[in-house]
């Protein structure tokens, strides 16, 4: 049960990003506005000083958020493409 | 997005037989209520048939279904004190595996043993501990109390479900990721979509609205108008879902708990079995309304689940789905559930480091095009200044 390749990565790959608050890096990529997909490594989640887990039962996200406004910030910065930028 | 594409070679569907092992993880086999008539069960799962029987202080026990001795059929046979009695010539076993008596032979030969699943009886439900490689359940898996359900004041018992599936379980693990289908299948429209997958545990959070028009056989039975919901479902393990589900109602919200488990019969069929309880509002016109309410959202989940099977009985197995960029996360979730089909010393990294997808439509897309547009042009601008000085200093050097 080899688990194949995802077929969208071939044309656009994830691209690392760092995080401007605690300097780790992870993988990213924005297949759109709205879309943000974040691969993280075992350092990147040792490194992550704000990743809050979330509450389930108030309908919260486990996220990091400095690490998001990174991401969004290397999107604004043009050094992150987005894939379909619905133009 | 691409369009008009030349070439004219034709994509082939790939698919490897499913795994002829089953998932390593707690596997939820059905209400411990079902399973306290002092009697035998059958459960055929992971490709056996096991033996689920209640022993004398109601603990439930979980034995191999076959006898050792010539092959007797336990589940058939009775409970004897704390031990299953065999219905071909009574040899007694105990829940530790362990042939404890032969009521017509002085002595138990050796390695009178059969095999013995581990099990967990937790928030009104019983689960084994499936391993191909025979250990021990794994501390760090285990299953979690459900928050709110059954065992909290305020909540309704467990409106339970049971459905056998002839499909192989990972269609419903993709269910998961599958953000696509939500609309087409189940015409409800996520505003918010995350998937988060890490170690042994994958998350699906999802807001969305639904629309009624869209939602006639909900209407059709009467379920009360439903303005929206926040899920957060998250699997902890290959089998096991707790999704803490909050209904909002034109009325108020309404907090709910919803289970949706599943345990392989064999490779290419499951037992499918989801649950709800729900918590009653602080000031009950009516205390049956609550009861009335999770029937009517087990039923609301049935529907859902029986436009999936609809699916899953005509569709066929895809080990290379072609994705487009607006579908899910189908590749990375499989990569974490291959963790539960290898050996523990083969998982790698990949299947369990944390990876996060997320899809917000309530972003203000517009807004931060123009901002980005905006920074673009800016440094591009600066490039082009940076380049002029640039050759400013050169020419000032030059002459
Ligand atoms: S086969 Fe079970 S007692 Fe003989
Ligand atoms: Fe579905």
């Amino acid at each position: 049960m080899t688990v194949r390749t995802d077929n969208r990565l071939g044309d656009a790959p994830m691209r690392p990003v760092a995080c401007r608050s605690c300097g780790t890096t992870v993988l990213a990529r924005k297949s759109s506005w709205a879309q943000t997909t974040v691969q993280w490594s075992a350092e990147a989640v040792a490194a992550c000083t704000s990743w809050d887990p979330g509450c389930s039962i108030r309908g919260e996200l486990p996220v990091c958020h400095p690490l998001r406004d990174s991401i969004a910030r290397a999107v604004v910065d043009g050094d992150l493409p987005v894939i379909d930028d619905g133009r | 997005m691409t369009n008009g594409q030349t070439d004219t070679e034709v994509r082939h569907i790939e698919q490897e037989a499913a795994p002829s092992r089953f998932a390593r993880g707690w596997h939820c086999i059905g209400l411990e209520r079902e399973f306290l008539d002092g009697k035998p069960h059958t459960v055929t799962g992971f490709g056996r048939k096991l033996v689920v029987w209640a022993d004398s202080s109601g603990a439930i026990k979980v034995l191999d279904g076959y006898c050792r001795h010539m092959g007797g059929d336990l589940s058939q046979g009775t409970i004897k004190g704390d031990e299953v009695a065999c219905p071909f010539h009574d040899w007694r076993w105990g829940g530790d595996g362990r042939c404890k008596q032969i009521p017509y032979s002085r002595r138990v030969p050796l390695r009178a043993r059969t095999q013995a699943w581990p099990t967990l009886v937790q928030d009104g439900m019983v689960f084994v501990w499936n391993d191909p490689e025979g250990k021990a359940p794994i501390p760090e898996q285990a299953i979690p109390r459900v928050d709110g359900g059954p065992g909290t004041p305020g909540w309704t018992d467990w409106a339970w479900y049971q459905t056998r599936v002839d499909t192989n379980c990972r269609e419903i693990i993709d269910n998961m990721v599958d953000m696509a289908h939500f609309f087409y299948v189940h015409h409800a429209f996520p505003t918010y979509f995350k998937n988060t997958f890490e170690g042994h545990t994958a998350t699906q959070l999802q807001k969305g609205v639904n629309r009624d028009d869209m939602r006639p056989a909900e209407v059709a039975i009467g379920a009360p108008k439903r303005l929206g919901n926040t899920s957060v479902a998250t699997y902890h393990g290959p089998s096991f879902m707790i999704d803490d589900l909050i209904y909002h109602y034109e009325h108020g919200d309404v907090r709910t708990v919803l289970i949706n488990c599943h345990y392989p019969v064999d490779e290419n069929s499951f037992v499918l079995q989801y649950g709800i309880s729900v918590e009653r509002p602080e000031s009950p016109e009516d205390a049956a309304a609550a009861e009335r309410l999770a029937d009517k959202m087990v039923q609301t989940v049935r529907i859902g689940f029986e436009q999936d099977v609809d699916i899953w009985k005509n569709k066929t197995r895809i080990d290379n789905p072609l994705l487009c960029e607006e579908d899910g996360p189908v590749y990375q979730l499989r990569r974490w559930y291959e963790q539960f089909y290898v050996d523990v010393a083969d998982i790698r990294p990949e299947m369990t480091d944390r990876f996060e997808f997320e899809l917000d439509t309530t972003r203000p897309n517009e807004a931060w095009q123009r901002e980005v547009d905006e920074n673009v042009a800016r440094r591009a601008a600066e490039a082009a200044e940076a380049a002029t000085s640039d050759e400013l200093v050169s020419q000032t050097q030059g002459a």
